[in-house]
């Protein structure tokens, strides 16, 4: 089936138009469904010939996911992946036959574990040489030629041949890996962290071969990683995610010169200078990821963004993340009657407890964005009545030169920010 | 033909030579790891020795007619004991040759072994496979119903199922194999959720293969290697049971197998005739505790920690 044609350059490949993937939360013995996490929750870009889309953010936040998703080995629950093929833009998730398969060798995927990734019992010449029996390319001694070109095209030779994965280093695998994957010579490839599990050394071997493959084919790639300094030697464009969303999207080198998402910001500061150490991780940021089967309102980034407004979204969660904190309140919470996510009527079981939350989110104990969003606060015994401001979703609007931000900040705001 | 087309099939007769004796070093690294353990070779030297037994039980003793699985009847020379002239091990009650029940119980119980453990893996891989990758509501109703089978202890299910279906040999393989087939399905399943999750699978599904193929290919090589070693430990366990079922008569008189000629020689046992009874004993002891000494070591071998790394 054909969706209706887009517009479109004649470079698109893939379209990513408002994914989500949710995964139920079965809970007791009849497993029934008590939630969901949003791992990818509506997110938008696009992939066009020989570029290299990077796609960051923190452990958690729905990269390999999206990664899947796009790779057609999970289904969107919403929204869709668009290829272009013949001039027009298909849902990968209604293609069928021959499109099917048309997409199918176009779109290839490299995994983290080398290891996991390739059958511990097939030779090379079984792995390698597997795509091009599937689709009736090669056979015999033409299989073995066409095998050993693809092998020294990643660097590795005929002498590999008959040798099984677990003879190979880390590095090596990762070349069979992408021999695999170049095999059906593809327009596109998902790189799920292709590196992160190498030594500094062959990490930057393998990004080389990766980028002389790239502008020997005119391949896109996908590069899913959390390394901000991979990713800004390889990447042409940027999209930040956190918790299922995209914070931020642009041109990568626009994007390192000047973040216009405070995320962005605090991930790029969380390197201890880049430039001299190439190779450190995200050090993590302050604070703990929410939970992604609830996610924050407003803009998921503010509990723990320090340049939050108020009107980043601030909720009743918010005070109940307070009370786990504060050390010895939490017990004293009976219970949370909600009207909305952003007014409740909380119930302690001291009136001391109830006026010590009342004096709290009135004082500098919470953050001052927080208390400037707060309507309505009223003690009454043991029962604290609050509420926020209700806000909507902050959404990923476009800025000036094509880049997206989710953030209610001007750009100039976040790059003047100073920490204090 | 040109050179450039001869050197290539030239080359490809000796690549897939190649390939071949790759997976044949790997194959022969099992059997070493196997060799490397005395219990094991011992075990493969006693099953060796049965099957030779087993083979040329003809050449051996000049079959009974007309059933060679019957014993033959000596009503000249009942109850005598071992090293009477012609009948070295002895007779039975009946006048039957110890040896010659011996010798062709070997393959009664091969017959045995081979037809309950081969119908119950097939059954159970097949069963475990589809539970596995099916999932949903067909996993669930399976396993149910394998829950049900293994929640009744082996040995009274298949004495029940042989007591109602009437004592025949016929009918304690048959027993045997409706009891047994629940084992393998919940390994196999258990070897297939497992196994699909790995990566390797997605990356076959990236590639496009067909789901028979991930299947043939990816999930059931690398899931049969618990199953083999159950099915190695059942080649013995299987002639125990069997041999349970006879003795308490549900298997068919006169017949030369190891489990009856142990139940009709019992009962001379108070009178001193030990060797009835004795002999086809020991065999039972020894076929069970030689594929147990098997299966062990090949578990051992095939440990998917040490395998291949
Ligand atoms: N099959 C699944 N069932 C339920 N939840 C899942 C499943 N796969 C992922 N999740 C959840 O979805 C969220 C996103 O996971 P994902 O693996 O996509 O993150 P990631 O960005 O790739 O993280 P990492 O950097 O650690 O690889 C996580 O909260 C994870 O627990
Ligand atoms: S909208 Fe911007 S300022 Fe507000 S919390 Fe989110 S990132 Fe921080
Ligand atoms: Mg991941």
């Amino acid at each position: 089936m054909r969706a209706a044609a887009e517009p479109q350059a004649d470079d698109l490949i893939l379209s990513i138009r408002e994914v989500k993937k949710h995964y139920p939360i079965r809970e007791g013995a009849l497993q029934r469904v008590v939630g969901h996490v949003r791992a990818v929750d509506g997110v938008s870009f696009d992939i066009r010939r020989g570029q290299t889309v990077g796609l960051v953010g923190e452990s958690g936040c729905g990269k390999t996911t999206l990664g899947r998703v796009i790779a057609a080995l999970a289904d969107p629950t919403d929204g869709g992946v668009h290829y272009s093929m013949d001039g027009a833009m298909c849902r990968i998730d209604r293609l069928e036959g021959k499109a099917a398969r048309t997409f199918r060798r176009n779109c290839q995927m490299v995994f983290q574990d080398s290891y996991a990734s390739l059958n511990p019992r097939h030779l090379v010449i079984d792995l390698v040489g597997r795509p091009l029996k599937v689709y009736n390319e090669a056979a015999s001694s033409d299989l073995v030629e066409r095998v050993v070109e693809l092998l020294d095209q990643v660097g590795l030779g005929r002498q590999h041949l008959y040798r099984y994965p677990h003879q190979f280093s880390g590095g090596q695998r990762q070349r069979i890996s992408i021999a695999r994957a170049l095999a059906l010579n593809p327009e596109v490839i998902v790189l799920d962290e292709p590196t992160s599990a190498l030594d500094v050394s062959v990490q930057a071997q393998i990004l080389n071969l990766l980028n002389d493959l790239q502008k020997e084919r005119n391949l896109a790639y996908l590069f899913v990683t959390h390394d901000l300094s991979v990713v800004r030697h390889m990447a042409d464009r940027l999209v930040v995610m956190y918790l299922g969303k995209v914070a931020e999207a642009g041109e990568t080198q626009a994007i390192f010169d000047s973040p216009h998402h405070p995320y962005t910001r605090e991930l790029m500061a969380a390197k201890p200078d880049m430039e001299a150490e190439a190779n450190v991780e995200i050090r993590g940021l302050e604070g703990t990821v929410p939970d992604p089967a609830r996610p924050p309102q407003g803009c998921r980034f503010h509990t723990r963004c320090e340049l939050a407004t108020s009107a980043c979204g601030w909720e009743v969660d918010d005070v109940v993340r307070w009370l786990e904190d504060a050390p010895g309140m939490f017990e004293h919470l009976v219970g949370v009657e909600r009207t909305t996510e952003f007014a409740a009527e909380l119930a302690f079981d001291t009136e001391e407890a109830a006026g010590l939350l009342s004096m709290a989110v009135r004082s500098e104990q919470v953050p001052e964005a927080m208390r400037a969003a707060m309507r309505r606060l009223n003690l009454d015994g043991t029962k604290v009545e609050i509420e926020f401001e209700d806000v909507g979703e902050v959404e990923l609007t476009a800025r000036d030169d094509g880049r997206m931000a989710a953030c209610v900040l001007a750009p100039q705001e976040v790059a003047s920010w100073k920490s204090p | 033909m040109t050179d450039v087309q001869q050197t290539r099939i030239a080359a490809g007769a000796m690549t897939a030579d190649t390939a071949f004796r790759v997976r044949m070093r790997r194959l022969f690294g099992v059997l070493q790891g196997m060799a490397s353990n005395p219990a094991t070779v011992i075990g493969l030297v006693v099953i060796a020795l049965m099957l030779v037994m087993a083979i040329f039980a003809p050449w051996i003793l000049e079959p009974n007619s007309p059933d060679p699985y019957q014993m033959p009847r000596d009503w000249g020379a009942v109850r005598k004991p071992p090293g009477t002239p012609g009948h070295p091990l002895g007779t039975t009650n009946e006048g039957g040759d110890v040896l010659y029940g011996v010798i062709w119980g070997s393959r009664t119980s091969l017959q045995l072994s081979l037809m309950v453990v081969g119908s119950t893996m097939i059954v159970g891989t097949i069963v475990g496979s589809i539970a596995g990758l099916v999932g949903g509501w067909v996993d669930e109703v399976l396993m149910r119903l394998v829950d049900v089978f293994l929640s009744i202890p082996e040995l009274i299910f298949a004495l029940a199922i042989a007591a109602v279906l009437g004592p025949s040999f016929g009918n304690i393989i048959l027993a045997l194999a409706v009891v047994l087939w629940v084992k393998y399905a919940r390994i196999m399943r258990a070897q297939v959720l497992q196994i699909k999750q790995h990566d390797f699978v997605d990356a076959a599904r990236v590639i496009g293969d067909t789901k028979l193929n991930i299947y043939l290919r990816d999930i059931l090589p690398n899931a049969v290697t618990p199953v083999t070693v159950q099915a190695t430990l059942d080649m013995g366990n299987v002639v125990l049971i069997g041999a349970t079922l006879s003795f308490i008569g549900l298997s068919e008189a006169g017949i030369a197998e190891w489990g009856v000629l142990v139940s009709e020689g019992q009962a001379g046992i108070a009178s001193g005739r030990w060797w009835a009874s004795t002999f086809p004993g020991l065999m039972i002891f020894l076929w069970a505790l030689a594929f147990n000494l098997v299966g062990d070591g090949l578990r051992d071998a095939l440990d998917p920690r040490t395998e291949g790394r």
